[in-house]
């Protein structure tokens, strides 16, 4: 799995826990994990770009192309606050929707 | 428990988290549309493909292929470029392998609706031996008897972007494209000019029915795809081949190739190509956009 800026910060294991437990074949699973990493990845990217200056998100936007992770986190200390917190709660509430998703789903048996 | 009855939970989550990834780029481009397109302008070595590749870096498959560098001049539809670049990345497996009869569904819908017209991968209970391979370089064809690289090009820009790439020495697998120069319809010289050769031969069912098959896929229209840049043609089946030995699946003209933006050799790389439903034959061939 690739590391992103925020890999430490996001947990999606008990997600993928929940995935794992659903008996489906690796290509399903594998979709599914992506299609989690790849919601989480949008919702991540609005939470910060909505926080962040124009000057500042073209800033932010080379650092994430060019995977600088130091640079993007220098950049979002210094310019938001809380924006741990913030990306956590944007990324939160996501997986509370996905899990219940996973929930709705197992209902149905 | 059997696999299968677990197919109607990936099908439903599949679904509904497919349609909440297309909500999430949806507004997040609206968002913050001007920092985007800013960010793709000023970086000239960054396109279509790679704006996708900023905002979409999470692959399902792991996929760590970046998407092709471009210096194409950016349009009002690379934000479509890179939705549809995003939403194969999500379905494509890791390695370029015959896709599952499920993945080729799923991306055949990703395709019909991001181009507006109906693809598929089996077509009138026919289909190629894959939908998803690595394409080479192939040489012009003749056209007509007498045809050569002197004749071939209509304009000098044409001589100066496609003569490297030579004429083939034999015809294609469908003989002529015309009789004659004089016979040479604007179809014929735009069949040649957008083909593909496909491995016809190793289709399921080729050796039991061989002429119905060469006259199914003579000509056959198709929509062909670089899912790293987003980059499509609408081509032809126009030849048979490579052969299996090569590595490769597919051909494409040299017009092809260029607007792809593949290449051939160490660097080659995977391309989509469906059957087009176009029975009014009315979707042009050549470079096609996104809707």
């Amino acid at each position: 799995m690739k590391t992103y800026f925020y890999s430490h910060i996001i947990e999606t294991e008990s997600l993928i826990v929940e995935i794992e437990k659903m008996g489906l074949s690796d290509e399903q699973k594998t979709h599914l994990i992506g299609l989690i990493e790849s919601n989480l990845h949008h919702v991540i990217l609005d939470a910060i770009l909505s926080e962040l200056s124009t000057e500042d998100k073209k800033k932010f936007l080379e650092h994430v192309a060019r995977e600088k992770h130091e640079e993007i986190w220098g950049l979002l200390r210094n310019k938001v606050d809380n924006i741990e917190e913030k990306i956590k709660k944007a990324a939160d509430d996501l997986k509370r929707e996905l899990h219940e998703d996973i929930k709705e789903v197992k209902e149905k048996d | 428990m059997p696999q299968k009855n677990y197919t109607p939970h990936y099908e439903h989550l599949k679904n509904k988290w497919t349609e909440k990834h297309r909500g999430l780029q949806r507004r997040l481009w609206e968002k913050h549309k001007d920092s985007l397109e800013w960010f793709a302008k000023q970086t000239h070595h960054l396109a279509a493909g790679s704006l996708a590749g900023l905002l979409f870096l999470a692959s399902p498959s792991g996929m760590t292929t970046r998407p092709t560098p471009s210096v194409q001049v950016l349009d009002e539809s690379i934000d479509k470029s890179a939705f549809l670049i995003s939403d194969l990345q999500n379905n494509l497996p890791k390695d370029v392998r015959p896709l599952l009869s499920e993945e080729e569904d799923r991306i055949g819908g990703i395709l019909t609706e991001r181009y507006g017209f109906h693809v598929t991968a089996e077509f009138e209970g026919k289909k190629l031996n894959r939908s998803y391979g690595l394409i080479g370089a192939e040489q012009h064809l003749m056209r007509y008897p007498g045809d050569t690289m002197a004749t071939h090009f209509a304009t000098a820009e044409e001589v100066g972007k496609y003569t490297s790439s030579g004429m083939a020495p034999g015809r294609g697998a469908w003989g002529y494209f015309a009789n004659s120069q004089a016979e040479m319809t604007e179809q014929d010289s735009m069949r040649e000019k957008y083909y593909i050769a496909v491995q016809t031969f190793l289709t399921p069912g080729y050796n039991e029915n061989v002429r119905e098959y060469s006259q199914f896929f003579k000509y056959r229209k198709m929509l062909v795809v670089n899912p790293q840049n987003g980059h499509a043609v609408i081509a032809v089946i126009g030849d048979a081949g490579p052969a299996e030995w090569t590595g490769k699946h597919l051909g494409g003209s040299p017009e092809v190739m260029k607007h792809l933006e593949r290449v051939d050799g160490s660097q080659r790389g995977p391309v989509l190509y469906y059957f087009v439903d176009d029975p009014g034959d009315t979707i042009p061939l050549g470079p096609v956009n996104v809707k």
